[in-house]
């Protein structure tokens, strides 16, 4: 399929010097003819259902019988409105479909024009708008404390909830974001671009390196009726509620103890420094890293549910607790 | 408002299948009698707004305004305004525009459309130029088609039963039976609309708001005045096509035309005594009260079905009938909830809700891509 937009149709006819063909152009002007086949395969991407009609009365040119149009979510994120063809499995919202070059009208000057119909490949087999579970998302400037948090939680309720493993990039080893998982930069863009991995950020350590989670691994905890923990900052949290679905995330921001914001910045340098892990150089990017994650909670506070102040691990703990199991129950 | 903006009151033809009337004569009519309601000279009127979205297509007539101003003996400058089913609710817009710019001081607003002397599947087309030319019609998605993609997600989300959607047309019906102008004045039990035949699923022909013909005319001044004021005016938009918007199941348009309408006029919700909403199709209509911010999210059908919208009960919508049973030629249908507006805070509406002195009037384009707010009160 030719086309030097995305929405010029490849017009056909049953007369051969009615025939409409670009590609003498297009293939005159190398940009464009890449362009061209970018569009294709962007066009040609398979997506999901998130809602359909059938049409009974169409309008001219579009024939006298029924036909179901559909909103498809494409895997790329784009999305579309198209027919879905007569044959392949029964509609639903969140089946998946893949495209098709089909007639979809004829013109009253009996020119047929194509367009991309979607045949259903896959019924539906997790409702699109049902949430089943939520996942407790902890968030917080480094050094205050997520990762002894989500420790603690697990050991509490290890039957109940389960640590959401992170997909990185990252090449040196630390113990205290288990489980971890390495892949490499090309691996991690090629599941960023599949859709796999859901929420992605980019973190500092001695070096950059990227971090994201996978919807199927959330999916997975799910499955065995546990909930998933995921510790995260405001880009992963703004990935997992735009996936997921803001109401499917219990969100908790964490905040160093401290009356203002001078005094809890002062309370994190010192946890760092005394961690020993870091060059004093890191530990100041570090802060300003802090500085900006704190003033996240006033700006971004639709993306909160609670903020705690990590000031003794107990009361946190337990707070987080009652927040997860609001009547007493584990 | 910069202005204090009367509306002095207007005229309207029936709106119906009005195969006997032109376009030319519906406009006629309507100015006609909006003047002789109003009881101002034809010569007071020092500009007119015309609202209109398929003269050419479906009336061969196009430059309206030019045409309502050869209705007056002096011919005053006249414009055409569009914008799809908000064509009305934008010429009401417009002209407060030009009355608080000082541009003029006493205008017309007229409101018409005339959709019946072409075939169906003519209207069919010519109602897709509402939606996008490049991303939504080449799928041969229909007007209906496209609300039903919103009703499909909106039932899936919040799990709406036929039986009580079915409620939402009926209320509308039963409103328009006192309604002189109305299309449809009988009432419509809610079983007959689970039971007549689909459209585009899962809406059925009594979901959805009729193809009608007929005018709507006020007038609105500066200079002279009336027990009616307009509160606030504001206009909103949202993407064209349905594939850019982040929900399918809310149009932010209405939630921002509202929010500042409210503001403007620094009324709270609540003040609202009756709502003439933009009912063009029953799934719409909840969605609607939800962005007005009359109820949660999935939660308008409750309204319904505790009967608080009727014209007796917490929060009157379409005592008129709406769109739904008095019909929608779509560019009259934002002049007429004015007009109706009018009659409720004047105490001449034929389903009067008692002691309105405020009311809302809500009108929508396209799929919720375009809204206009306006919020009217009586100051007798």
């Amino acid at each position: 399929m030719r086309c030097s937009s995305p929405r010029v149709h490849r017009v056909t006819s049953r007369s051969p010097t009615l025939t409409l063909n670009p590609r003498p152009f297009v293939d005159h002007i190398p940009a464009l003819h890449r362009r061209t086949k970018e569009l294709e395969k962007e066009r040609l991407l398979p997506g999901k259902i998130l809602s359909f009609t059938t049409i009974r009365h169409p309008p001219n040119g579009f024939g006298q019988e029924p036909y179901t149009v559909a909103l498809i979510e494409r895997i790329d994120g784009s999305r579309v409105l198209a027919q879905l063809t007569r044959e392949g499995k029964p509609h639903a919202i969140g089946a998946e479909v893949i495209p098709h070059l089909r007639r979809i009208r004829s013109m009253q000057n009996g020119l047929h024009v194509n367009d991309l119909k979607y045949e259903v490949v896959k019924t539906a087999d997790i409702p699109l708008f049902t949430v089943h579970a939520y996942v407790l998302a902890l968030t917080g400037p480094c050094g205050v404390g997520k990762t002894t948090i989500t420790r603690s939680l697990l050991s509490l309720f290890s039957s109940v909830a389960a640590q959401v493993p992170v997909y990185t990039t990252r090449k040196s080893k630390r113990t205290d974001i288990d489980p971890y998982i390495t892949v490499t930069e090309e691996k991690f863009e090629t599941m960023v671009k599949h859709g796999e991995i859901i929420a992605h950020t980019v973190l500092r350590d001695r070096d950059d390196y990227r971090a994201g989670y996978r919807k199927e691994d959330i999916q997975a905890i799910w499955k065995q009726a546990k909930l998933p923990i995921v510790t995260t900052d405001l880009r992963l949290l703004e990935g997992l509620s735009k996936a997921l679905g803001r109401e499917t995330i219990l969100s908790c921001g964490l905040l160093p103890p401290g009356t203002s914001r001078r005094r809890m910045l002062s309370t994190l340098l010192h946890r760092l420094r005394s961690r020993g892990q870091h060059t004093e150089k890191q530990i100041e990017a570090q802060l300003k890293v802090a500085e900006a994650d704190l003033q996240a909670y006033s700006d971004h506070k639709h993306l909160f549910d609670h903020l705690l102040v990590n000031d003794q691990l107990e009361t946190c703990v337990e707070s987080i607790k009652e927040l997860v199991t609001p009547n007493g129950r584990v | 408002m910069r202005e204090t903006v009367y509306v002095l009151g207007g005229g309207q033809t029936r709106f119906g299948e009005l195969w006997e009337a032109s376009l030319a004569d519906l406009i006629r009519e309507a100015v006609d009698r909006a003047i002789e309601n109003t009881e101002i000279l034809p010569t007071d009127i020092d500009a007119v707004v015309i609202g209109n979205m398929l003269g050419g297509e479906t009336a061969g007539q196009a430059h309206l305004g030019t045409l309502v101003s050869g209705c007056l003996p002096h011919h005053p400058p006249a414009l055409r305004v569009e914008a799809a089913c908000a064509s009305g609710g934008l010429a009401v817009h417009t002209a407060c525009a030009l009355l608080e710019s000082d541009k003029a001081e006493t205008i017309l607003v007229v409101g018409a459309e005339k959709l019946t002397d072409v075939p169906g599947e003519t209207v069919t087309s010519a109602l897709m130029h509402a939606a996008d030319a490049e991303k939504d019609s080449p799928s041969g998605l229909t007007f209906p088609g496209i609300f039903a993609l919103t009703a499909t997600a909106y039932m899936h989300a919040y799990g709406i039963s036929r039986e009580n959607l079915s409620l939402v047309s009926a209320c509308s019906h039963r409103a328009a039976v006192s309604n002189p102008f109305a299309q449809f004045r009988r009432e419509l039990p809610p079983e007959a609309v689970s039971k007549s035949p689909l459209v585009a699923d899962p809406l059925r022909l009594l979901d959805c708001s009729p193809i009608s013909d007929g005018a709507a005319a006020i007038i609105l001044s500066t200079k002279r005045e009336s027990p009616v004021r307009i509160a606030a005016s504001q206009l909103a938009s949202e993407r064209l096509s349905l594939s850019d918007r982040p929900s399918l199941t809310s149009f932010g348009s209405t939630r921002s035309a509202f929010d500042r309408a409210l503001a403007e006029a620094s009324w709270q919700r609540n003040d609202i005594d009756c709502i003439e909403l933009h009912d063009c199709f029953s799934t719409a209509t909840l969605i609607h009260l939800e962005d007005l911010g009359y109820c949660e999210e999935g939660e308008a059908i409750r309204l319904y079905c505790q009967k608080d919208t009727d014209s007796n009960g917490s929060l009157p919508v379409n005592p008129s009938g709406g769109l739904k049973a008095c019909g929608h030629p779509i560019g009259a249908t934002g002049v007429k909830q004015i007009l109706d507006c009018y009659k409720q805070l004047t105490g001449q509406a034929p389903n009067q809700v008692r002691n309105a002195i405020r009311a809302l009037a809500h009108n929508v384009g396209g799929v919720g891509a375009t809204c206009v707010v306006h919020l009217l009160e009586s100051i007798a």
